[in-house]
């Protein structure tokens, strides 16, 4: 059952679509442990992990985007959320990963966000994007740098607090071949 | 129950709807004033938006939520009423907030008895409670007003509640409770007298 009007999106091993009601227990599992969920905006308890899944649906219904489940496509598991996140306060749209416990070191996350990136600039029509990155977060780091992306400014951020910006690149950077490339062989030929 | 599913209520007075996008910046000046001390606030603008952000999940995940309370006349908004029940509640609830400069004008007694009757009749719910701030004198007398009874024994969400227990349908549909609503309901329309003391919600 769907709770937004998500579109489904794909990738080599992954499926990234909105949030769905299996979706709520990995989520808020995810939340509650304090280790993993610490960059990210851990929970102090179940009301309020529950209120994060709650209010991602919502900001699917505000902006037209939000956080994706990633999906495996060959066990459908929820392993992971991907996407766009831009509630009041915060400084741009950002682009967003996590994933769950037990499914790390595997590129998912890579391969999530980088699909989430395209969809946002090819499918929105974003021009740019950041990712907002706690000081100390080395994995965030390293992967927002394999995306391309670099470290652009320290801010102070409304819930986070301290926090490192880093932009991404734009369309025109990561697509440029795409512009007339309708995906056939003879494009290049 | 998707958003543009949400069933429209109408009452003498107003009109509630799903809460929108655009109804936000009502949403956002209340819970960032003083008004919404007993409900968590007041919050800033992330905290704001964010729990608008859930008021319009919430639709989607239990198949109800609050309404947006807008004047038949004006559309204004007005404030919030309905049914509540994160993860974190031990029952659900019936809630309400009104807009600070629309109190007093009984719009929470009506709109709020309007969607206790909905959920009664409409989806089938056997009775509710509401958690409130023991200082929130407003608020107790309007669970009281609505015929609701301090449940001592229930369970709260953190200890720092009162658990206030609303009639069963049943309870409703034959006592005296509905009929007082409907008289005061009635004066606040047309005021041939008005109720003495505090405003009221």
């Amino acid at each position: 059952m769907s709770l937004t009007q998500a579109p489904i999106l794909e990738t080599e091993r992954l499926i990234l679509r909105g949030p769905e009601p299996r979706d709520i227990e990995p989520v808020i599992a995810f939340l509650l442990d304090e280790a993993r969920a610490g960059g990210f905006g851990a929970a102090p308890n179940r009301g309020e992990a529950w209120r994060w899944f709650a209010l991602n649906v919502g900001h699917w219904h505000i902006h037209g985007y939000g956080y994706f489940s990633i999906e495996m496509k060959d066990t459908g598991e929820t392993v992971g959320i991907s996407g766009i996140w831009n509630p009041e306060g915060w400084p741009e749209p950002e682009l967003g990963w996590v994933v769950f416990d037990g499914f790390e070191g595997k590129g998912i996350a890579h391969e999530a966000a980088e699909r989430a990136r395209r969809y946002a600039y090819q499918d929105l029509g974003f021009t740019t994007l950041t990712s907002n990155i706690v000081p100390g977060n080395t994995r965030s780091v390293a992967l927002a740098e394999r995306l391309g992306a670099w470290f652009e400014r320290e801010y102070e951020n409304i819930h986070m607090g301290h926090d490192l910006l880093y932009r991404h690149p734009g369309p025109g950077d990561l697509f440029e071949r795409d512009a007339d490339d309708d995906g056939s062989v003879e494009a290049y030929a | 129950m998707t958003l543009s599913r949400i069933p429209t209520i109408e009452t003498r007075r107003l009109v509630l709807r799903g809460p929108t996008p655009e109804d936000y910046p009502d949403f956002k000046a209340t819970f960032s004033s003083y008004r919404s001390r007993f409900m968590g606030g007041p919050l800033n603008k992330y905290e704001a938006w964010m729990l608008y952000a859930a008021e319009i999940g919430h639709w989607e995940i239990r198949g109800f939520g609050m309404w947006m309370i807008h004047d038949k006349d004006s559309d204004a908004t007005l404030g919030m009423a309905g049914g509540w029940f994160p993860a974190a509640w031990p029952e659900r609830e019936i809630a309400w907030i009104i807009w600070p400069n629309k109190a007093g004008k009984g719009y929470a007694l009506e709109a709020t008895s309007a969607v206790r009757r909905y959920f009664y009749e409409t989806q089938g719910w056997d009775g509710a409670v509401s958690y409130i701030d023991p200082k929130n004198l407003d608020s107790i007398r309007l669970a009281e007003r609505l015929g609701a009874v301090k449940d001592k024994d229930a369970r709260t969400i953190d200890g720092n509640d009162a658990v206030y227990r609303h009639p069963s349908p049943e309870r409703l549909k034959s006592g005296q409770i509905a009929d007082g609503i409907e008289l005061e309901i009635s004066h606040y329309c047309d005021p041939l007298f008005k109720p003495k003391g505090m405003p009221l919600d």
